[in-house]
């Protein structure tokens, strides 16, 4: 299984699944419609930077609840971003629950066409 | 010049967005991400009322009402990596707050409803996960009243409990996930409201904070304690569940129960992290406690646990069956049962490997577990 980025050992965590059905998961972009770079993880934006959680930092912010998100654009460094949806299938990777209920980290495989995958692009 | 160190994270969007910090002298301060740069990342931070920062986390304070809070008061910018692992250096600005470039848009909230119990609004306010046991002995019938070794009991046990539940989940995890944790104290729990009112009522709190997403590893603990309690009023469901978790977990769950059966006291328990949206809670009535003990008391070698050592024999007494293997992780001493393996031929100096069974046992009076390792086959290296 290759992943969208190289991943550390033991990364995604074992209790992160692979998909078993389809789901909507909402992620804040910077265009509409996005581009590629909206779906880069903390380290392919960072390459230089320092992160405690390799794993967690290689996965990408997404949320169940369309509200989150929007809540989210709120804060200073995501303002003027925009929430849109994603379809995840079986085929899109790894999602796990972390930290809010609504909040999942994302481990997309390579093979998983992200922007084909938009479902719909908040107004 | 004054530096902030991280305490807890309050919002991660890749990354932390939102969190709480501490300066030297236990000042409190909320910080914002405000820029994302290649190698550094620049916050926002303010120093807060600690009283406003729990109705922020409570959700009933929004993010820019709390930093404005005090219109007069200085605000800061600070460098710092991307998991706030390193203290942030202040840099006081002199502009007001109204020339803040940085202030987060109205409305943003931790919680966008109220919490709908007791132990979840603590859980929030403390920001941290909260677990409220209730009991009712006899004497807490007519008053709000619980015998000193009632209480000391429920205490030892809830937490024997989880201590064994804890090693019960990070047995599920793969070894890598293990190391990635930090596992140091992460089964305490301390009292936070040691009588709260109501039938008797102990509110706690997990001794370690959250990590970097809000999550607690206390939970995965509690989560498998709601297992053993999610079906008491069926107890061949529970002995199901119980025989499902053999081992030290399973006798820490069956002294519980024999303490409540003495102290003719049903148990009553709810948990919340800050980010639930409702509390789990479960219930065992007095009158379910002994059908369950009855039902386990039949199942043998419910407690044990078998584990394998290897290292040079210091001691053995054959004539006791007793003995003393030096492995890497120290010096471990047992015996063996009558119709164990003998010592016979055993050498002191030589290497084995001990396949043992682990028994715990709980010290009567001070509640401590006494643990006796028991040889049930041995062989050379």
């Amino acid at each position: 299984m290759s992943f969208r980025e190289p991943l550390p050992e033991g990364c995604p965590p074992a209790d992160a699944p692979i998909l078993a059905s389809e789901v909507m998961v909402y992620r804040l972009v910077r265009t509409l419609p996005p581009t590629e770079e909206d779906f880069r993880s903390q380290r392919a934006e960072n390459p230089e930077k320092y992160f405690s959680n390799e794993c967690l930092a290689r996965g990408l912010s997404v949320h169940a609840l369309r509200r989150d998100s929007e809540m989210a654009t709120k804060l200073p460094n995501l303002k003027g971003r925009q929430p849109c949806a994603v379809r995840l299938s079986p085929a899109s990777g790894h999602l796990k629950q972390t930290g809010k209920p609504s909040h999942h980290t994302w481990w997309p495989l390579a093979s998983f066409d992200i922007l084909g995958s938009i479902s719909e692009v908040a107004a | 010049m004054n530096t902030v160190r991280h305490h807890a994270t309050l919002f991660y969007y890749d990354g932390p967005q939102v969190f709480e910090g501490r300066d030297a002298i236990g000042g409190h301060y909320v910080g914002l991400l405000v820029d994302s740069g290649a190698s550094a990342n620049r916050y926002l931070l303010a120093g807060v009322a600690p009283e406003r920062l729990r109705e922020f986390r409570l959700g009933s304070l929004d993010l820019r009402a709390l930093l404005m809070s005090n219109p007069d008061s200085p605000w800061f910018l600070a460098n710092g990596d991307a998991d706030l692992a390193q203290p942030l250096k202040l840099e006081s600005q002199s502009s007001p707050w109204a020339d803040c470039p940085y202030l987060p848009d109205a409305g943003f909230v931790l919680h966008d409803a109220p919490a709908s119990s007791a132990s979840l609004q603590e859980a929030r306010a403390r920001n941290n996960l909260v677990l409220e046991l209730a009991v009712e002995p006899p004497e807490a019938a007519t008053e709000h009243r619980i015998r000193a070794r009632t209480l000391a009991g429920l205490l030892t046990h809830t937490q024997t409990l989880l201590k064994h539940a804890y090693g019960a989940a990070l047995r599920e995890l793969s070894i890598d996930t293990r190391k990635s944790l930090d596992r140091t104290d992460a089964h305490l729990m301390d009292v936070i409201i040691p009588a709260a009112p109501g039938s008797f009522r102990v509110v706690l709190e997990a001794a370690k904070g959250p990590d970097m997403l809000g999550q607690n590893e206390l939970a995965r603990a509690l989560t498998i304690v709601d297992e053993l309690f999610a079906s008491t009023s069926s107890p061949s469901d529970t002995v199901t569940r119980v025989k499902n978790r053999r081992g030290h977990l399973a006798a820490a769950y069956v002294r519980l129960l024999k303490f409540l059966a003495v102290n003719r006291s049903g148990l009553r328990y709810s948990w919340a992290e800050p980010s639930f949206a409702v509390e789990r809670h479960h219930a065992l009535a007095d009158k379910e406690t002994q059908p369950i003990i009855d039902a386990l008391s039949g199942i043998a070698n419910l407690g044990s646990e078998s584990l394998q050592l290897t290292g040079e024999l210091d001691k053995v007494d054959r004539q006791n069956g007793s003995w003393r293997l030096l492995t890497a992780d120290g010096a471990e001493a047992g015996k063996t049962k009558e119709n164990g393996p003998s010592l016979e031929g055993l050498k002191i100096g030589s290497s084995y490997r001990f396949t043992c069974e682990e028994d715990i046992q709980e010290h009567e009076s001070s509640g401590r577990e006494v643990r006796t390792l028991y040889l049930t086959a041995h062989e050379p290296l």
